[in-house]
């Protein structure tokens, strides 16, 4: 038996508003394993493919861009291999577009389990994030395959100090994910209209970041615009941390830095408050 | 030499009935403001009149309207009242679902709460998954999990079903399943909505022995709504009756 009968608790309707009880979750450490553990396992249930869609989908979409914006249009990739220069922006652009889909519906999603059960609601993002990383590596080996195979194809890939870089970026990149959809998930619980704009927004924000096109090839005076999107320097820079080319600036890196950071800080601070009371109104 | 476990005062719980939040988002934003400063809440419902609960200018429903009480440790409360009278509404805060409109609960100790039948089960995973899911939700570690899997598979009587996804389970293994997890896990309070009118007579009797047992030996605070059932009744050492979200008396 545990040892915590003095452990006292006060409910009251106004509490802090930055209080976000970060190492309540750490008691929950089971519950995240098993819900990332179910999220893998049970995704693929009843498909005969299995996990393996977890490699077609990222490689349908780059086939198509690469005879669509490569052959047709020839938009041009920063001279890297076209179909690896797509699948390096297709994965990570997945990794934050789904992350931010999933995270930003967790209170409609779970209405019925929230109305049963306490636990700190924030454990539903973190292990949706989780799970999506997991995803995530699995098509950054399938990155790996293709610049094994493809090395003569003018990308040669060197062991560089860039590749560093990457768990950087991985990092920067679920935070931004988690941060702007648990911000959403907060609003949308509020105001449904939301949830209809972000579905097409999310679609739309592919465009302003550099998954098809590199940045380089946006016109000088418009490159502020893709760059304020905080995606533009996560992608430019999982590029560079592979093939060492493409843009790469410290400043790119540091403003979406930032920006993540203010962006996770305001998510918390509106899931926060809208975990107290969205039972009533959802 | 008793304890106090949980000590409410004056809570109150206002429902809004047409309105999401404030109705406007400017005003959504000078609430929110006023919070941040820690001043009070601009648009805060009207005070609760004691004939009605529903302001019809305001659609502000009164739930509970100024309810105070203390609960030692170890005692069995019975919670009763009519249908709506605000049962389900007090055992929602005191299990953190929501929060109350003012007043405020403080207390000692775990709480596991099983508020209606299922307790949050996925259909989909086996009877031992959703022990597992389950228990890490009320906050256990996988060993204490472990520890307790079998007493609990015992006590719901569905160890030959471990293994099949609770989609194909009957509603009164549902509900063994829900109350035997509830109960063999380790808490300080615990709190149990209608759900032991659902199971067989058999079942409440044995629920009933186990709940007496917990609070006798193991000094578990237990509240429960107890309706109208004498068998829940004599186990309860004091009743909290509830009419119209306002206390009667004891």
């Amino acid at each position: 038996m545990k040892n915590n009968n003095s452990q006292s608790w006060t409910i009251q309707s106004t509490r802090s508003v930055t209080d976000f009880k970060l190492k309540q979750i750490l008691n929950y450490r089971y519950l995240i394993y098993c819900l990332v553990h179910r999220d893998i396992t049970a995704l693929y249930k009843q498909t005969i493919l299995g996990p393996l869609w977890l490699l077609i989908q990222p490689l349908l979409t780059t086939g198509v861009f690469t005879l669509i914006f490569g052959t047709l249009s020839k938009i041009p990739a920063d001279g890297i291999f076209r179909p690896l220069f797509y699948l390096s922006g297709i994965i990570t652009w997945n990794y934050f577009a789904e992350c931010l889909n999933r995270t930003s519906t967790v209170f409609k999603d779970n209405r019925v389990l929230f109305e049963k059960v306490y636990f700190p609601r924030l454990i539903i993002p973190i292990s949706i994030a989780l799970s999506l990383l997991f995803r995530f590596s699995i098509q950054l080996l399938l990155l790996c395959t293709g610049i094994f195979i493809f090395h003569e194809h003018g990308t040669d890939f060197q062991y560089r100090w860039t590749i560093a870089l990457l768990p950087l970026i991985t990092l920067l990149m679920a935070f931004q994910g988690l941060g702007i959809g648990i911000l959403m998930a907060a609003l949308t619980a509020k105001y449904r209209d939301l949830t209809f704009l972000l579905a097409f927004s999310i679609q739309l924000l592919m465009y302003a970041t550099p998954v098809i096109y590199p940045l380089s090839a946006v016109p000088v005076n418009l490159r502020w615009l893709i760059l304020a999107n905080p995606m533009t320097a996560i992608v430019e820079t999982f590029r560079f941390s592979f093939f060492g080319s493409g843009s790469f600036s410290w400043i790119n890196l540091l403003g979406s830095a930032a920006t993540t950071i203010a962006l996770l800080f305001a998510g918390l601070l509106a899931f926060h408050k809208a975990e107290k009371n969205f039972i009533d109104t959802l | 030499m008793t304890k106090i476990a949980i000590k409410a005062e004056k809570i109150s719980k206002a429902y809004f009935t047409d309105k999401i939040g404030t109705g406007t988002v400017t005003r959504d934003f000078e609430r929110w403001l006023a919070g941040i400063r820690g001043k009070a809440d601009p648009y805060l419902p009207a005070e609760p009149n004691s004939e009605n609960n529903f302001n019809a200018s305001q659609k502000v429903f009164w739930a509970l309207k100024d309810i105070s009480f203390e609960i030692n440790q170890a005692e069995v409360v019975g919670l009763v009242g009519h249908n709506g009278a605000g049962k389900s509404t007090l055992l929602k805060i005191l299990s953190r679902i929501t929060t109350p409109t003012s007043g405020k609960i403080t207390g000692t100790g775990h709480i596991i709460s099983l508020l209606e039948t299922g307790s949050g089960f996925h259909p989909e995973l086996t009877g031992r998954e959703n022990i597992h899911l389950n228990g890490a939700m009320l906050g256990m570690r996988k060993s204490e999990i472990k520890r307790e899997i079998d007493a609990i598979l015992f006590f719901a009587e569905v160890e030959k079903y471990i293994d099949v996804p609770v989609k194909r389970y009957s509603s009164g293994m549902y509900t063994r399943l829900a109350f035997s997890i509830a109960s063999h896990l380790y808490s300080d309070v615990l709190i149990i909505d209608e759900v032991l009118a659902v199971g067989d007579h058999a079942f409440q009797l044995k629920c009933i022995k186990k709940l007496k047992s917990l609070s006798r030996d193991e000094g578990k605070t237990i509240i429960l709504v107890s309706h109208n059932s004498e068998n829940i009744k004599s186990l309860c050492h004091k009743e909290i009756k509830l009419t119209n979200g306002q206390l009667s008396c004891q």
